[in-house]
């Protein structure tokens, strides 16, 4: 039973008149990356709030390295790191600080802090910074930190609650570099949620959470090519009329975004690109074929788009200035 | 046991590395003792002292009357915000990082509780520093007493910060109820005035204020009442009791302990159930 380092079933949470969780059966083996994919809303915080034993569950059980979620909290949040959405570090206290007071708070023997402290700085590039005041670091930087902090106990799991959130598209890919490098070096699971859908991608099984449950659950892979086939993307001259036209001929279902480009699933997609464009008599200003990617699975599942819209405004700026200046 | 260290490492390497912090903390003793205490010592000493310019009054020193009470002020004030700084963190997030650690909540509130009061002690020292300036004379012996009696005030007075801290949400909120409570506790506590001549009502709630004890026992140990001629212990307010009971300094410390452990073991009760 060793290798799965995470078990849970039926986990629900309700609040007053509102069922955050409905019900979560998932299991995770050790050194995997699994991916929590769905808007905002959908309960992923909820679900990683009750696996790391912050709130106690409505019903369900989860345990972690073989600790009851409920009953063994202690070695439960022995065996797990965290990094929140929100920024949880002392910004008036060194890096060092932060990572000492860690390895005091998780009673890690005196001889090994210096080493571990050292270890997990080079891990994200932070060793130079090491004396410096948090309070001057930059949003990706203290991300960084984060991440070495939550490494420092060695933990059997690290929960990434939308670890890149707020941050720019070059520091984004920094850290899912380190991530990367960490599955490799540590070899310890870690359990990600996120909205980006190509932050997903690298995960090796992602589960759909929508409205409180879990919708799909799959490699990204096997997820894709239950979208079936390949996505065609055309725009031409009569959009209305072409999209009736390839309705009827090929017997699919056409989106259309923008009033500007029509969208729709085939299989063997370059081999019908060929015959289609030969044949097709409406003219075509421009055509595009490409996989599915996780986007449209959650499309498909449930008909709507993961978009940071689904954020508002207010809550992107609250983050933003939770997170400081980049 | 370490966690408990590191939560007050914490709270002390935060407190001496705030320079404004330190140097703001000397601005109301400063105000009371110095523009308050100098202003009001004329009219205090004509109305203690009378006319006449001999006699066992007339060795009333208004700013030395207060000087035991602006210590109490400080270590009061200094100990009961402490517990802001929970309420912070749980603003600024670190507390999660805190609350998710394996550490148990009552080491968490116990290192709380003993940051505060360590700080607190460090600023009532740091009032000493007024000595030179208001003539009142302090013996190597005397701090060496003022010392456990700070820390024993400071400790209680952090575990009712800590414990209103826990039922609060914001800082603001914080700031608004520790003002609130603490302004009447130290107007009754005689630490800015003899407590002599009092309204019934007043007398009432005099007694039942822990700081009262608390100011008290500062008092008997830099103003050595015993050694002051009766006369004048009394217009100073200095024979403290309770149905007609003089209060000793030994029954004072026992009230202020008894006081702490109440508070401590309240606060952590009711932190342990705080969610992160």
């Amino acid at each position: 039973m060793a290798e799965n380092i995470v078990e849970v079933k039926g986990l629900k949470k309700h609040y007053k008149d509102f069922e955050a969780v409905k019900g979560v059966d998932l299991v995770i083996k050790e050194g995997e990356i699994f991916g929590f994919l769905g808007p905002n809303g959908a309960g992923k915080s909820t679900t990683i709030n009750m696996l790391s034993t912050i709130i106690k569950p409505s019903s369900g059980t989860a345990t972690i390295n073989g600790y009851d979620t409920v009953k063994k909290k202690n070695d439960v949040r022995a065996s797990i790191g965290l990094i929140f959405q929100e920024q949880t570090l002392d910004e008036k206290l060194t890096a060092n600080e932060n990572l000492m007071l860690h390895c005091k708070f998780y009673n890690i023997e005196k001889h090994k802090r210096e080493e571990r402290i050292q270890e997990v700085l080079e891990i994200v590039d932070l060793t130079d910074k090491r004396s410096n005041i948090v309070e001057t670091f930059s949003g990706g930087m203290k991300r960084r930190l984060e991440i070495a902090r939550g490494l420092l106990h060695y933990p059997k799991v690290l929960f990434l609650d939308e670890p890149t959130v707020g941050l720019d598209p070059q520091t984004r890919n920094h850290i899912w570099e380190y991530i990367l490098k960490l599955k490799e070096k540590a070899g310890i699971t870690i359990f990600l949620t996120t909205h980006y859908m190509d932050e997903s991608e690298i995960c090796d099984r992602v589960a759909v959470m929508d409205n409180g449950k879990l919708i799909a659950l799959d490699t990204p892979e096997a997820l894709k090519n239950n979208v079936g086939g390949d996505i065609i993307e055309i725009s031409t001259e009569d959009n209305a009329k072409a999209k009736k036209r390839i309705e009827e001929t090929y017997n699919t279902e056409v989106s259309e975004s923008d009033n500007k480009t029509l969208t729709f699933q085939v299989n063997k997609g370059s081999e019908f690109l060929v015959n289609f464009v030969k044949e097709f008599d409406i003219s075509i200003t421009s055509v595009n074929l490409r996989r599915p990617t996780l986007n449209d699975v959650f499309l498909n599942l449930t008909g709507r788009e993961i978009r940071e819209e689904t954020m508002s405004k207010r809550d992107l700026a609250k983050k933003q200035m939770k997170r400081g200046p980049h | 046991m370490e966690g408990v260290i590191a939560i007050w490492q914490r709270d002390v390497i935060k407190f001496f590395r705030d320079r404004a912090r330190l140097i703001g903390s000397f601005a109301m003793p400063f105000m009371f003792l110095i523009l308050f205490g100098s202003g009001m010592s004329g009219a205090m000493s004509s109305m203690i002292g009378g006319a006449e310019s001999a006699g066992p009054l007339a060795d009333f020193d208004f700013v030395e009357f207060m000087f035991p009470g602006i210590i109490g002020m400080t270590v009061f004030n200094t100990a009961i915000f402490s517990a802001m700084s929970v309420v912070q963190d749980r603003e600024f997030g670190y507390m999660r990082e805190i609350l998710v650690s394996p550490m148990s909540r009552v080491s968490i509130a116990i290192g709380k509780v003993l940051g505060g009061s360590t700080v607190a002690l460090f600023q009532g020292l740091m009032m000493l520093i007024f000595v030179p300036f208001i003539g009142v004379t302090i013996t190597f012996s005397m701090v060496l007493q003022l010392i456990p009696v700070m820390f024993l005030v400071a400790f209680a007075l952090s575990a009712i910060g800590l414990l209103i801290a826990t039922t609060l949400k914001t800082s603001q909120g914080f700031q608004m109820v520790i003002q609130i409570l603490i302004f009447p506790m130290l107007f009754l506590s005689g630490a800015l005035f003899p407590l002599s001549g009092m309204p019934t009502w007043m007398n009432f709630l005099v007694k039942i204020n822990p700081l009262t004890y608390s100011v008290d026992m500062f008092k008997k140990i830099i103003l050595q009442p015993e050694q002051m001629a009766p006369a004048l212990r009394e217009a100073m307010g200095l024979n403290l009791s309770v149905f007609n009971h003089v209060i000793t300094f030994s029954e004072e410390v026992i009230v202020v302990s008894l006081l702490s452990v109440i508070f401590i073991v309240l606060a952590t009760v009711r932190f342990s159930k705080s969610e992160a």
